[in-house]
C-alpha cells in the first residue's frame, strides 16, 4: 500500500480528489491515450488540462455536476447516481448503468 | 584441436547429439584427456545456452534438448576416464526443491537442467516440499548442497526456517545452501545465512562451483 | 567523492559518485540495447537521470499537468494481504475515497481464472454491489496462470516432467491442450463479469507460464472483443520477454517466445486490448540507476509505438521498483517520475 501512495503522490492524477477517475474512463471506453483523454474531459467540463489534477478546482466541479466526492455525506449524489451524471456530462456509455436500466425496467 | 572444441560447443548450442558424439569419438581417439573436451568444448557450449535462455533468445525445449546432448556427451567422456579418476563435478550432489506452500517450479526446472548439464548429480524433490523432507533427502543422498526456490514473499520464510533446522541438526556448513526465486535477494540470502544466492540458473552453476572450490 | 545516495535493486542504500552514477546508467542502457534490441537513450535523457539521482529531496514528482492514471491490480487482494479482513466492497471504496485511486479492481484472493469457475456467480453478485456504491471505473481481474492446468493441479501432463525426458512433442502437445482449456475459462469468467457490469477486464501477469500463457490470453481477447466490441481489456505482462516454454507457439505468424515489450504490445493491440501493461523486471544485484535506465530504454519504444494507453507495471520488483515489500518513497517517487516523463506513459 505504501508503494501505491508513493506513486499516487509522485505521478498520479488523484482519482476522485480530482478528475483521475473521469480521465481513466476515456482510456477504458475509447482507448484514448492520456493527452487525448485529458483534453476530452477538460473540454467537456470547461476546465484546463492542468486544472484536471487540481483538487480545489475539481472538487467544486465534481460537486456542481454530482460526480461523487471524497466525503459524500447526506443529500449528495453517490454511487450509481453519480455515474448517471458522469455518463451524461462526458457523453459516455457506462456498462453497469445499461445493466441497471435493463434490470430496473428503465431501458 | 580448437575445431573440435568449437564443434562440441556448437553441438550443444544446436542440440545436435550426432555432432556431439562425433567430437567425443575424435577426441578420445586422439588420446587426449576426456576432461579437456568437457571443459573447453561442452561446458562453454552449455554456458552459452544458459546465457541465451536468460536473454529470451533460446527457449525451454531447446534448453532441455541441449542439456540432454550435454548429458550424453558427458556420460561417454566420463566413462572413458581411467579407473579411480573422477570428473571435476562428479562429487557435486544437490537436493533441489520448491519450498513448502509454493507450487512454482519453472525456475527450479530450468536450474536443475543446467546443473545436470554441468555434470552435477541432482535429486529433484519437486514442489511444495517440507523442510524436514528436504533435509532427510539431502542426508540420505549425502548431498553437498540443498537448493531451494521460493517464488512468493509469503513462502520465503521457509528458506530461513531451513537454515535454522540445519543449524539445530548440526548440518549447517556440512550441507551448503543455495536460495533462489523472484523475491529472493542477496540481502535476504545474507540475512538468513544461506551460502549461495542465485539470480538465475547460470549463476547457480557458478555459485556452486565457487563454493566447491572454496571448500 | 561518493555523495549521491541511492539504492540497490533490493532496496538497500548505496552511495555513489557522479562518475559511478553515470557508469551505472550507461551500463543499464547498454544491457537493454544488447538484450532487447532497442535504441540507446539520448544524451539529454541520460542527463535527466543523472540530475534526478543527484537531487537531495526525499520525494520528487512529475511536473504539474503531467500526471497519469494509476490502475491498481488485484486491489482487494492487497488489502487482505495485510491481514485486514475488510469486506471487498468496502475495500474498493477505501481505494477510491481514501487513496484517491483512478481505477479499482475487484478480484478474488485465488487470483486465477481457472479457480473462479465454481464461484463466478458469487463474484458477479459482489461486483454488482460494488459497482452500485463506488464511482471510479472498476476492473474485474485475475491471472491466466496456465501452471494450474498441469498435473497435479490440472488435467494435463506436466511439460516440466516431459521435457527433461526428451518428450518435446508430448510436452508441446500438453501446452496446446492447456491453451484451449485456459481460453474457455478466461472467456467464461470475463463474459460473466462483463455482463454483471464491469468497466473492464484485467488479464494480469500474462506470460507467467511462458508463451502458452500469452497465446491463451491473446486468443481470449480476440474471442471476447469479437462478441463484445466495447469490452475494455487490460493486459499486464509478467516479464520483459515472453519465456519460451513451448518455443514454437505462433500468433499471427509471429513466434511468441522471446518477444520484448514493443512486439508484445503490437500483438495485444491487434487482438483488441484497450490498455497494455509492459513489464521490465528489476535486477536486485544492480543499482536503481542501472535498473531505471534499462527499464526506460526497454519501455520507451513500446510507449512510442502504441496507439492504445500504456500503463507500465511499477509494482514490487518491476519497473525499477526495488524487490522488497517495503519500497522506499525516495526510490518509488524517482522511478515513477522518470518513467512517466521519459517514456511518455499513459498510466501506471
Amino acid at each position: 500500500m505504501g508503494m501505491a501512495v508513493a506513486h499516487a503522490q509522485a505521478s498520479g492524477m488523484g482519482g476522485m480528489r480530482t478528475a483521475g477517475d473521469l480521465v481513466a474512463r476515456l482510456q477504458l471506453s475509447k482507448k484514448m491515450r492520456i493527452g487525448e483523454a485529458k483534453k476530452y474531459v477538460a473540454d467537456k467540463l470547461g476546465v484546463s488540462v492542468v486544472e484536471l489534477s487540481d483538487p480545489i478546482i475539481m472538487s467544486e466541479v465534481r460537486a456542481d455536476n454530482g460526480f461523487g466526492i471524497m466525503m459524500p455525506l447526506g443529500k449528495v449524489p453517490k454511487g450509481l447516481e453519480c455515474k448517471f451524471n458522469i455518463a451524461r456530462k462526458l457523453d459516455l456509455d457506462i456498462n453497469c448503468l445499461n445493466r441497471f436500466k435493463a434490470r430496473a425496467g428503465l431501458a | 584441436m580448437s575445431d573440435i572444441f568449437e564443434l562440441a560447443a556448437k553441438s550443444v548450442l544446436e542440440q545436435d547429439a550426432d555432432l556431439a558424439m562425433e567430437q567425443v569419438k575424435k577426441h578420445l581417439d586422439s588420446g587426449e584427456s576426456p576432461m579437456i573436451l568437457m571443459e573447453q568444448g561442452f561446458i562453454p557450449g552449455i554456458n552459452k545456452v544458459g546465457e541465451l535462455f536468460s536473454a529470451g533468445k533460446l527457449f525451454l525445449p531447446e534448453l532441455m534438448m541441449a542439456a540432454d546432448v550435454m548429458s550424453q556427451a558427458s556420460e561417454k567422456l566420463m566413462g572413458a576416464l581411467p579407473p579411480g579418476s573422477k570428473s571435476e563435478n562428479a562429487d557435486i550432489i544437490i537436493t533441489a526443491a520448491t519450498v513448502k506452500g509454493d507450487i512454482h517450479d519453472i525456475g527450479k526446472g530450468i536450474g536443475i537442467a543446467m546443473f545436470r548439464a554441468n555434470g552435477f548429480t541432482v535429486y529433484d524433490m519437486g514442489r511444495d516440499r517440507a523442510n524436514e523432507d528436504i533435509i532427510d533427502d539431502a542426508v540420505k543422498h549425502n548431498s553437498n548442497f540443498i537448493a531451494t526456490s521460493a517464488l512468493l514473499t509469503t513462502t520465503l520464510g521457509e528458506q530461513k526456517q531451513l537454515e535454522e533446522m540445519l543449524k539445530k541438526a548440526g548440518l549447517k556448513g556440512k550441507i551448503k545452501t543455495m536460495v533462489a526465486g523472484a523475491p529472493v535477494t542477496p540481502r535476504w540470502a545474507s540475512r538468513i545465512g544461506a551460502d549461495i544466492y542465485a539470480e538465475n540458473a547460470h549463476e547457480g552453476v557458478v555459485g556452486i562451483k565457487k563454493a566447491m572450490a572454496a571448500a | 567523492m561518493s555523495n549521491i545516495v541511492t539504492r540497490m535493486g533490493d532496496g538497500s542504500m548505496l552511495e555513489m559518485s557522479e562518475k559511478e552514477l553515470r557508469e551505472d546508467i550507461e551500463a543499464g542502457i547498454e544491457e537493454a540495447v544488447d538484450k532487447g534490441g532497442v535504441p540507446p537513450l539520448t544524451q539529454d535523457e541520460i542527463e535527466y537521470l543523472v540530475e534526478l539521482f543527484k537531487r537531495k529531496e526525499r520525494i520528487v514528482g512529475v511536473e504539474m499537468g503531467n500526471e497519469v492514471i494509476l490502475t491498481y491490480d488485484a486491489a482487494t487482494l492487497k488489502i487482505k494481504r495485510h491481514s485486514l479482513f475488510e469486506d471487498r466492497v468496502n475495500s474498493l471504496a477505501i481505494y477510491e475515497r481514501l487513496l484517491g485511486a483512478d481505477t479499482t479492481e475487484l478480484c478474488h484472493v485465488d487470483y486465477s481464472y481457472k479457480m473462479l469457475k465454481p464461484i463466478v456467480s458469487y463474484e458477479a453478485g459482489t461486483l454488482e454491489q460494488a459497482l452500485s456504491v463506488t464511482h471510479a471505473p472498476m476492473f474485474y481481474g485475475a491471472m491466466p496462470n496456465l501452471g494450474l492446468y498441469t498435473q497435479p493441479d490440472g488435467p494435463f501432463p506436466n511439460p516440466m516432467e516431459l521435457l527433461p525426458q526428451g518428450k518435446i512433442k508430448e510436452g508441446r502437445a500438453a501446452y496446446d491442450e492447456m491453451v484451449a482449456s485456459a481460453v474457455e475459462d478466461i472467456v467464461f469468467i470475463a463474459e460473466t463479469m462483463w455482463e454483471a457490469g464491469a468497466d473492464g477486464i484485467n488479464l494480469d501477469t500474462v506470460g507467467a507460464s511462458g508463451d502458452p500463457d500469452f497465446k491463451a490470453s491473446l486468443l481470449a481477447v480476440e474471442k471476447l472483443t469479437a462478441k463484445y466490441p466495447e469490452m475494455a481489456i487490460e493486459m499486464g505482462m509478467a516479464g520483459e520477454f515472453v519465456l519460451g516454454m513451448h518455443g514454437e507457439m505462433y500468433h499471427d505468424d509471429q513466434r511468441l517466445a522471446g518477444l520484448y515489450p514493443t512486439e508484445q504490445l503490437k500483438l495485444a493491440e491487434k487482438a483488441g486490448v484497450a490498455i497494455f501493461g509492459p513489464v521490465v523486471n528489476t535486477n536486485n544485484t544492480e543499482s536503481t540507476p542501472w535498473n531505471l535506465a534499462r527499464t526506460i530504454a526497454l519501455i520507451k519504444p513500446c510507449s512510442e509505438a502504441a496507439t492504445i494507453p500504456v500503463h507500465a507495471n511499477m509494482g514490487m520488483g518491476v519497473g525499477a521498483v526495488p524487490v522488497t515489500d517495503y519500497p522506499p518513497v525516495d526510490i518509488v517517487s524517482r522511478v515513477s517520475k522518470a518513467m512517466v516523463e521519459l517514456c511518455r506513459l499513459d498510466g501506471l
